[in-house]
């Protein structure tokens, strides 16, 4: 595997009600040196955020109970930056997580190169986040 | 008449002036021609009338005459028998004329044959004087007189006097004549009076079989001759004759205008009759026309119905498919998902030779995944179906775009011909969506062959043309005719959503897009939009 983000150790969370996508993005972020945990739904993701701190959650939209873009609004805010997936978003939901800074969302299918990037590019946000603000807002 | 109006048509659907009916005409005709013939013959019953009742009214009249001379026979008779008896007796003679004389009676004379010749031999009156002889025309009349059997008449002239004499033969003895002289003044009308014998009528009446003016004895009337029914009757020896008509109708008044009687009222039952039957017969077909007219506009609304309902079904098939797409594809769109995050992780475990054949196998199954992630995008695409937002497009720009998102296969040219003036108002992702369908689907025409994809844009009077021109197979009529209809397709692979979304996005936008076609030669599909002003800046 070439061209994925060289893993940094940050701390991922991924959320998905498909055990086959959880399971197998669990293995490709570890694959690339993530830290990852993993939670079926929405409620039990806001549970484990409130407990660990997480650089990055990757969470689908469309989940049985609490979607990802309310667990999105309840987390209020870097950290962690949150990724959202969607297979077929109605257009509310997705201006409801552009609202709520949502740091991509990806459309399933998506290439696995693009979501490592994407992972890589928020964990990095995070880092720069906790840096001096003025520093942060140049980039 | 007031009751019977033609009713005007329904507002203007017919000239307010039109001409009679075929059926009211023929009506008009044959009643007026009875009704002609009707009057003609009353007129003729009435005229045969006229004529036989003048007939017998002048026989009447010859009849009376007829008595009258019979009377004179007898005084000339009487005459003769005393002339005889009593011969030499002027004074006994002009006692027994006087007796018979009548008020116009101007003489009295016998006459008998001698040697010499007719020599009268009594008198009285203004006439013959006793012992003259008789000549000129008077002796022609005794001559005649003698030799006739009965009465005899003739007109003595002696200056502007007329005198009609009777005469009869042998009366007072072998070889006498015995007659009797009126005055007459032929030129003057005699009016006709309630006690003459020809009281009711105009008459002339001749002492000849015709009406010759010097044989004229009376008339009542001054301008002759008397045009009318001509009798001749016979008296005595000699034939007279009566000019007769009559100044009123013999049959009255009302007989006589009986024809036209029958015409006027007989052409005012023609105009009635006429009338109503043109009035029914315009109301029938009013009537007729109107049930006509209710009949078309519900079948008319019939029609409608059925395809109003037909386009409900297709509407309501097409929600029930879109709903269909919209699981499906978003059911499909996680496995995709799930195996795509699994063949990275195959091709992760799969080490660094890229000839490995598990290199192999992961790299198809990815181009298949890609396959199917179309199908999903158009499934969903189709099922969305969302309006267009709309926005100032560059169309050059556009096209270059969705170009690079589908290159060419091996062995197809594509050539642009693309002004980058042209912008157009369209919702730039569905306007690429909708290229993208008819770049694929010529990239498809012209495999494995290969061939030259034409791309060029036109604007012309407000609107934008994109044309997309292959080189390919082309197509049948009836593949052309159901090219857009949702699941239609003529590929192998593909589930036929393209060109259905591609029109449906392109309707959207109130725009159009047409399709020519020939098998063997190519495709060329031309979408037409509405241009956008060209000094509008355009966001990429």
């Amino acid at each position: 595997v070439t061209g994925a983000a060289p893993a940094n150790g940050a701390a991922v969370l991924v959320v998905d009600d498909e055990v086959g996508m959880r399971d197998t993005l669990v293995e490709i972020l570890k694959l690339h040196g993530y830290r990852v945990s993993s939670a079926p739904d929405g409620e039990t993701a806001a549970s484990a955020a409130q407990e660990t701190a997480f650089d990055v959650v990757v969470m689908d939209i469309q989940m049985p109970g609490r979607d990802g873009v309310s667990v999105l609004e309840e987390l209020a805010g870097p950290p962690p930056r949150v990724i959202l997936m969607t297979a077929y978003a109605m257009e509310e939901r997705l201006r409801a997580a552009h609202d709520a800074h949502a740091f991509a969302v990806l459309h399933k299918p998506f290439d696995a190169m693009r979501m490592l990037g994407l992972v890589a590019d928020a964990s990095h946000a995070g880092q720069q986040a906790s840096e001096p603000a003025d520093e942060r807002a140049d980039k | 008449m007031t009751d019977v109006t033609l009713r005007e048509p329904a507002a203007g659907r017919r000239p307010r002036r039109q001409p009679l009916r075929f059926v009211s005409a023929v009506m008009l005709v044959v009643v007026a021609g009875v009704v002609v013939a009707s009057s003609l013959i009353t007129l003729h019953v009435i005229r045969d009338q006229e004529r036989l009742i003048l007939r017998e009214s002048t026989a009447e009249v010859a009849a009376v005459l007829g008595g009258n001379f019979t009377n004179t026979k007898s005084s000339l008779q009487l005459l003769g028998a005393i002339a005889r008896s009593g011969k030499g007796h002027p004074a006994l003679f002009a006692a027994a004329a006087h007796s018979v004389a009548t008020p116009n009676s101007q003489a009295w004379v016998v006459t008998t044959q001698t040697g010499t010749g007719l020599r009268v031999t009594a008198a009285t009156g203004n006439g013959p004087a006793v012992g003259q002889l008789l000549s000129g025309a008077r002796a022609q009349l005794a001559r005649r007189a003698l030799s006739a059997n009965g009465l005899v008449f003739g007109l003595v002239r002696g200056g502007p006097s007329v005198r009609l004499v009777i005469a009869l033969g042998q009366a007072a003895g072998r070889g006498t004549v015995v007659w009797r002289e009126s005055a007459l003044s032929p030129a003057t009308p005699v009016p006709s009076t309630p006690t003459s014998p020809w009281h009711s009528l105009n008459i002339a009446l001749y002492l000849s079989a015709h009406p010759d003016p010097s044989a004229l004895v009376v008339t009542t009337v001054k301008g002759l001759p008397l045009q009318g029914l001509q009798y001749p009757f016979r008296v005595g020896a000699d034939t007279w004759l009566i000019v007769a008509d009559s100044p009123r109708p013999l049959v009255g008044w009302l007989a006589q205008d009986m024809p036209w009687i029958i015409l006027v009222i007989g052409a005012f039952v023609a105009v009635l009759l006429t009338a109503v039957v043109e009035t029914l017969g315009r109301r029938r077909d009013d009537a007729a026309a109107l049930v006509k007219e209710r009949t078309a506009s519900l079948l008319s609304t019939s029609a409608e119905l059925e395809t109003a309902e037909a386009i409900l079904v297709r509407q309501e098939n097409l929600v029930a498919v879109g709903q269909l797409a919209s699981t499906v594809g978003h059911e499909l769109r996680n496995p995709l998902a799930v195996v795509t995050n699994v063949l990275y992780l195959m091709e992760a475990g799969a080490g660094s030779d890229p000839s490995a054949p598990m290199h192999r196998h992961v790299a198809t199954a990815k181009r298949e995944i890609s396959a199917a992630t179309l199908i999903v995008s158009d499934l969903l695409d189709f099922a969305a179906g969302r309006q267009p937002i709309l926005a100032p497009v560059q169309v050059s720009d556009l096209v270059t775009e969705t170009l690079s998102v589908a290159p060419p296969p091996e062995g197809i040219q594509v050539i642009e011909h693309n002004d980058p003036e042209i912008l157009m108002e369209a919702d730039r992702d569905q306007i690429r969506q909708g290229l993208l369908n008819l770049i694929t689907n010529a990239y498809d025409a012209m495999m494995p062959g290969g061939g030259v994809l034409t791309v060029s844009t036109t604007s012309v009077s407000g609107s934008v043309h994109i044309t997309v021109t292959d080189t390919g197979s082309g197509m049948s009529a009836e593949t052309r005719d159901s090219i857009f209809t949702p699941f239609f397709t003529s590929k192998p692979r593909g589930i036929g959503l393209g060109l259905a979304v591609t029109k449906r996005v392109i309707d959207a936008h109130g725009g159009e897009i047409t399709v020519d076609s020939t098998p063997l030669v190519g495709t060329s599909f031309t979408l037409t939009l509405r241009a956008a002003a060209a000094m509008m800046s355009v966001p990429r």
